[in-house]
């Protein structure tokens, strides 16, 4: 086996596994704090990053340096969102809040689908060409900075979570709401400020995505999934443990699609997902039951 | 059940055996989707309205019974019953061997397990050459569809009355006890696992049949559209819409919506997918047992239905 092939294999998924983990970052954070499994999330990715290409392409904004404004754009859609709509419906058993944000998915793909048409489209700053070379291995630049942002993004989201007044409430609702409340958390607003940093950082998501990848308003159902899986991976706990997750599924498509072919990429992915399902239900880095 | 509601039911189920003889070819046809639907509304029913297990790898037990009929008739040459019998045979298998260690699992997560095995079977199936790989198979056509209708509504019939009988057996009272309090039926001497597994068996044997019968109907299928993981999300919207956990609530759910939806893709195809999302989050939000929870109180609470039901779940 050739090594460095291997190694640039290994590159490849790391930089994948890292846009992975920040994809999932928001998912995880709304079904941990509010219980509610959003399987509208791919679909806010894919509005992340249509957001970011008319910045780019209408106001000729730089991808990475519009993250900030999308990410403020989409955080107030999700707090919206959360405060109108789904916090009518928070305390309904599961099947409902699943259907909820299925239906809301079907509605942003459709929106989507007639305000930008079908068409693929990409992000394409001048230099989403470039790459650096490091010996033999490549190193596509937009891939590596689009890494590195999530990379940030995640460990700022832990620090945030762990050493904030508002991370430390966020974190005190998902375990107990009625002592949270107690102690002065307005769930309502904290609800909606939960969710609106989940579409916050599916917004930033989409922006990097789209400057790696190609974009159509069909993209989001497969990126809930993949989201879905590195949240179970990972676990819900810590944001650390969803970077985890992402490097690992990232790793993991990319040693598939090499060793048993581009078909089975998804196979491994959710074999492991099942796997860590049914012996470590709690995610890798979860804590016991 | 009174020999009124005996009656009453009979003559709903002529009624719609005689359709044939007085509807349209596209009435028929339109009948075809929405039963087999109603069955897939049935089938997931049992697992997760009674048992309280939101399966969402009920399209695998579809997916399976499709591709049971299409190689056994097209690979192997043999009648379509033998494809029925063999699709059936691979559900339950797959019941047995995957539902034991995934249905250990509760809530979200047992909903995501049977997720991913839905996308892993799209996958498996369009590598294995007996199933034709990814370009599929094509069945001999068969233009009959009158006997697909009849097939249908008599699938239907079975699994409402398995649901009936369900309600009135031991085996169904031990689903309902599992989906209200897991640990509290274990205690009381239900067999948990033996009769979370025997649901989910049963749940796929039916969408399983439904499977068949519709690849026969359409005679051609790829995996992408075999185990559409979007045609799972349907059962359970149509189950929800109609009241999960009642005899009759999935049937009229999946009636009700495969009328609206086809109503509206002829009027205005545009928008039928968008009023689609609509009418699901209006459901979840003014609606959240179902058409058969909104009969049984409407009566008592009047529009105040709706505002009670948002204040029973809101923050």
């Amino acid at each position: 086996m050739d090594v460095g092939l291997l190694a640039q294999i290994l590159i490849n998924g790391v930089f994948l596994g890292g846009l992975y983990a920040i994809m999932a970052l928001g998912l995880a954070l709304v079904w941990g704090v509010l219980n509610i499994v959003n399987l509208a999330h791919g679909a806010f990715i894919m509005l992340g990053a249509y957001l970011s290409w008319y910045l780019y392409a209408g106001l000729g904004i730089d991808p990475f340096l519009g993250l900030p404004i999308n990410a403020v754009v989409m955080f107030m859609v999700g707090y919206a969102l959360q405060r109108g709509l789904l916090n009518l419906v928070v305390r309904a058993p599961m099947f409902n809040t699943l259907l909820i944000t299925f239906g809301l998915e079907v509605v942003l793909t459709y929106l989507a689908q007639l305000a930008f048409s079908a068409d693929f489209r990409t992000i394409n700053p001048p230099y989403a060409g470039n790459s650096i070379a490091l010996g033999s291995l490549v190193l596509p630049q937009a891939r590596l900075m689009a890494f590195g942002v999530a990379v940030v993004l995640t460990v700022a989201m832990w620090a945030f979570l762990l050493r904030t007044k508002l991370g430390r409430a966020i974190r005190a609702t998902a375990q107990n709401l009625v002592a949270a409340r107690l102690y002065g958390v307005e769930p309502r607003h904290l609800y909606a400020t939960t969710f609106g940093i989940g579409i916050g950082l599916a917004g930033a998501a989409g922006g990097l995505y789209g400057t790696v990848s190609q974009i159509n308003p069909y993209i989001g159902a497969t990126l809930t999934a993949k989201c879905f899986a590195i949240s179970i991976i990972g676990g819900l706990d810590n944001p650390l443990g969803v970077l985890l997750g992402g490097l690992v599924l990232g790793v993991i498509e990319s040693l598939a699609v090499l060793y048993i072919g581009a078909t089975f990429a998804d196979v491994a992915s959710f074999s492991v997902l099942v796997l860590v399902l049914i012996v470590r239900p709690r995610g890798l880095l979860g804590k016991a039951a | 059940m009174t020999a009124a509601r005996i009656a009453l039911a009979s003559l709903a189920i002529a009624v719609l055996a005689a359709v044939p003889w007085f509807g349209s070819d596209v009435l028929v046809q339109f009948g075809i989707n929405a039963l087999l639907l109603a069955v897939l509304a049935q089938g997931w029913n049992i697992i997760g309205g009674y048992a309280g297990y939101a399966s969402f790898g009920n399209s695998v037990f579809y997916g399976l019974g499709s591709y049971g009929v299409a190689i056994t008739m097209v690979q192997w040459e043999l009648p379509f019953a033998f494809g029925l019998a063999f699709g059936v045979l691979m559900a339950v298998i797959f019941a047995f061997l995957l539902g034991l260690p995934v249905l250990r699992l509760k809530g979200h997560y047992f909903a995501i397990a049977t997720l991913a095995l839905a996308q892993v079977m799209i996958a498996i199936v369009s590598n294995v050459p007996l199933a034709g790989q990814n370009i599929g198979l094509v069945l001999p056509p068969l233009n009959n569809d009158p006997l697909f209708y009849e097939l249908a509504l008599g699938l239907l019939t079975a699994v409402t009355l398995t649901i009936f009988w369900l309600t009135r057996s031991r085996f169904g009272f031990g689903l309902i006890a599992i989906r209200e309090n897991e640990e509290g039926a274990a205690v009381m001497g239900v067999n948990t696992t033996l009769y979370k597994v025997l649901a989910f068996a049963l749940s796929g044997v039916f969408s399983a049949l439904a499977g068949g019968i519709h690849a026969y109907w359409i005679t051609f299928l790829d995996p992408e559209s075999a185990f559409d993981i979007s045609l799972n999300v349907k059962m359970i919207i149509m189950a929800v819409f109609g009241g999960p956990g009642t005899i009759l609530g999935p049937v009229i759910g999946a009636l009700t919506l495969s009328a609206v939806s086809e109503l509206l893709s002829s009027e205005v195809t545009s928008v039928a997918g968008l009023f689609f999302g609509i009418v699901v989050v209006a459901a979840v939000v003014l609606m959240p047992r179902g058409l058969a929870d909104i009969v049984r109180r409407f009566r008592k609470s009047g529009w105040r239905y709706f505002a009670e039901n948002i204040k029973a779940h809101r923050i």
